[in-house]
């Protein structure tokens, strides 16, 4: 009896040794970054025979609300990364596992702070722990495309817009219409994204999103009116130079086919133009030039930066925690192939100091930017004011409601929002 | 015996009942049982019982009284053209000699198409250069008039309304199709042996005696047209105003999923479920009354 006893208690221990550890990783999309990624996890599963991972990718707008159902059902995937600001959430409700600084060989999160740029890791750090990675930092710039410049007889190296006085001015050289209908438009902002876009506009005059305490919405109406007033005149009520209706342009822009001169994109979109029109990424006809300021700018402030950072669930057990903190760590260690394959920044500090950084394309102009920039802000109802903020914008632009009554709807909306939360 | 066949019969339709209950049923309860707690999709905390807050919330919210109007709006606009239409082009296919098969299939092949491929072809079309603005150019000799047809409340709230309507009035029209083709041949001869005309014979034999088949497609049309989703979603993932399309089952979508709120996101439901059963309720009751005998 005893024999059997001690074999099977060996067997179990064989076994329990044996079974393999399963990994699942969510993620968005990226044609440039998923070989990469794939050829990571060969390594690790080299380096670690008792490790599987299963990476699986979901369209970047169907991500959030999989992931969420998922969550929800507490069948969460053991790692994954969103928009920062749709994983924010994530970690108020304590729905993932912070960081482990044993895995990573590091003693203390200041240590872990120390890899990074300053500020980089202040989304994720929530009551003093840190909760996420950054597999990406991205803030947006403008691409021009220089043959529609030098078209109109603009010099794109000395007239590309720098104020958004300047953009209404080169746009409205560069439109191409039939009657009401623009063939082709100078430039177009990033629709929906108005956390990302707008919010930074309203900065730049001197308003801001909430108030110091975090209790009231849209500050400062002077400035939220006069950016409002501003896409009015852009829309098709006004200047006609743009629309949200119209095909998003950084999607037309890489096509080079005389739909649009201009588009607001991250560094990421030089690998993608490389990729979809390599013709038009080789002829060297575009560049990439900083986010505009309004003339009388209040607050030299740029493009607001979003990240994605890889996360643990919480509720994956311990063992699979290590495990996940382990692989995320490596993929991370090579933030040069994730800047030269895929185009994205990764805030290290030994990357931006890289001469691999220094020498990438428009790396600088991002960089530069970012330095004025801040990470778009972060609340728990954030995406129902973004909504809010969208319903505000696009009623201006499309239909005949003044700044006046939208901005009067936009900031009793988003009040009663936050009294409701509070 | 009999009772042997029946407990047998009971035995092979228990995998279906079971199916219905885990599937349908539940849902459908636990949908009553949330909307009367406050939870956050994303908190491991307990729901919290709050009684009809998320009721009263919702009958006091614009909001939520712009969704049931979009949903109205949209109801209507679609479900009286699409019977109409549909009964006119069954009337058509019918008394064609030739092609019926094929005029039935064509008008159907849109039916089989996903409702987001049909969504996404027809954002392609309503794009501010794209067929739509060029047709109506085209119609009134006009030259780069921009229609807004993703941009105008109305021309939005049209614009939905047109992909429902191709998408589906090909599926009724077979189903009136069906409904004529069940009335004896018998009847229509003797109308015309009397002497009616064509007219006649469709407007004193053939509607009333499709009485049944009109109000099942007029109520099948309504419930279908007030669960109406993916169209609206994709127009507005286009960058469509959601104001105009905000229909209750896209705010039920946002509710849940953007915003957490799952509870209130189930008393819509419940709302929505209640709206629905009334009509199933009325077609019920009127089909029974308008049952015909030949």
């Amino acid at each position: 009896m005893k024999k059997v006893l001690v074999f099977l208690s060996m067997l179990l221990v064989v076994v329990s040794m044996a079974a393999k550890v399963e990994l699942v990783v969510w993620t968005h999309e990226d044609p440039n970054r998923t070989p990469l990624e794939e050829g990571y996890i060969k390594e690790f599963e080299k380096m670690y025979p008792n490790v599987e991972i299963k990476r699986v990718t979901y369209p970047s707008d169907k991500i959030k609300e999989v992931l969420l159902t998922a969550f929800a059902a507490r069948k969460g995937p053991d790692i994954f990364n969103i928009e920062i600001q749709d994983e924010y959430p994530y970690i108020v409700n304590g729905r993932v596992a912070p960081v482990d600084l044993s895995v990573l060989g590091l003693k203390n999160y200041n240590d872990l702070k120390n890899l990074y740029l300053e500020g980089s890791l202040d989304a994720v750090t929530y009551e003093g722990k840190i909760y996420g990675l950054p597999l990406e930092l991205t803030n947006w710039c403008i691409f021009i495309n220089k043959k529609y410049f030098r078209e109109v007889g603009l010099d794109p190296e000395k007239d590309y817009p720098k104020t958004w006085e300047d953009m209404v001015r080169v746009s409205e050289k560069l439109v191409i219409r039939d009657g009401q209908i623009i063939k082709r438009r100078g430039f177009d902002f990033r629709y929906p994204y108005y956390l990302t876009f707008f919010v930074p506009m309203v900065e730049q005059l001197g308003g801001a999103l909430f108030s110091a305490d975090g209790k009231t919405a849209i500050i400062n109406d002077n400035a939220w009116l006069k950016v409002l007033d501003f896409m009015k005149q852009w829309g098709p009520n006004g200047k006609n130079l743009g629309s949200p209706t119209y095909t998003a342009a950084r999607k037309e822009f890489n096509k080079d086919n005389n739909t649009v001169a201009m588009c607001l994109s991250g560094l990421y979109q030089i690998d993608r133009i490389k990729a979809e029109n390599p013709a038009f990424y080789n002829s060297k006809e575009w560049m990439v030039v900083p986010f505009p300021v309004f003339q009388n700018v209040v607050k030299d402030v740029r493009c607001n930066f979003y990240g994605h950072y890889y996360m643990v669930n919480a509720e994956s057990s311990k063992e699979k925690q290590e495990w996940a903190w382990r692989f995320i760590n490596f993929m991370l260690s090579h933030p040069q192939e994730y800047l030269t394959k895929v185009g994205l920044i990764q805030p290290r500090k030994d990357l931006i100091e890289s001469d691999v950084f220094k020498n990438y394309p428009y790396a600088n102009v991002f960089l530069e930017d970012m330095k004025k920039a801040h990470i778009v802000p972060l609340h728990p109802q954030g995406p129902q004011i973004e909504q809010l903020i969208r319903e505000a914008v696009e009623s201006v632009m499309l239909t005949k409601t003044t700044s006046q009554d939208a901005l009067k709807t936009l900031k009793k909306k988003a009040n009663d929002l936050l009294k409701e939360e509070q | 015996m009999e009772k042997k066949k029946a407990i047998w019969g009971f035995i092979f339709t228990i995998p279906a009942i079971v199916f219905f209950m885990i599937f349908d049923f539940y849902p459908v309860i636990n949908a009553f049982w949330m909307s009367f707690f406050k939870k956050d999709l994303l908190s491991l905390k307990p729901p919290k019982f709050i009684g009809f807050k998320n009721y009263t919330y919702l009958f006091t919210s614009e909001a939520f009284w712009n969704s049931v109007k979009a949903t109205a709006i949209f109801t209507l606009g679609t479900f009286i053209p699409m019977v109409l239409v549909s009964l006119v082009l069954a009337a058509l296919i019918m008394t064609r000699k030739r092609f019926q098969k094929f005029l039935q299939m064509a008008y159907y092949s849109p039916a089989v198409l996903s409702s987001v491929v049909a969504a996404m072809i027809w954002l392609l079309m309503f794009d501010p250069r794209g067929l739509a603005n060029q047709f109506l150019n085209f119609l009134f000799s006009t030259q780069g008039i921009d229609y807004h047809w993703l941009s105008n409340e109305n021309m939005l709230r049209l614009a939905t309304i047109i992909v429902y309507f191709w998408k589906y009035v090909g599926y009724f029209t077979v189903i009136f199709v069906s409904g004529m083709a069940s009335i004896p041949r018998s009847i229509h001869e003797a109308a015309i042996v009397d002497g009616a005309s064509g007219w006649q014979d469709f407007l004193h034999i053939t509607l009333p005696l499709l009485k049944p088949t009109t109000l099942l497609v007029s109520v099948m049309s309504m419930i279908q047209c007030l669960k109406t989703f993916s169209t609206q979603y994709l127009f507005v993932q286009g960058g469509a105003p959601r104001g105009p399309i905000d229909v209750i089952t896209l705010n039920i979508y946002n509710t849940a999923i953007r915003d957490h709120q799952i509870g209130r996101a189930s008393a819509m439901s419940v709302i929505l479920f209640f709206v629905i059963m009334f009509f199933t309720y009325l077609q019920f009751k009127v089909s029974r009354s308008e049952e015909v005998t030949y």
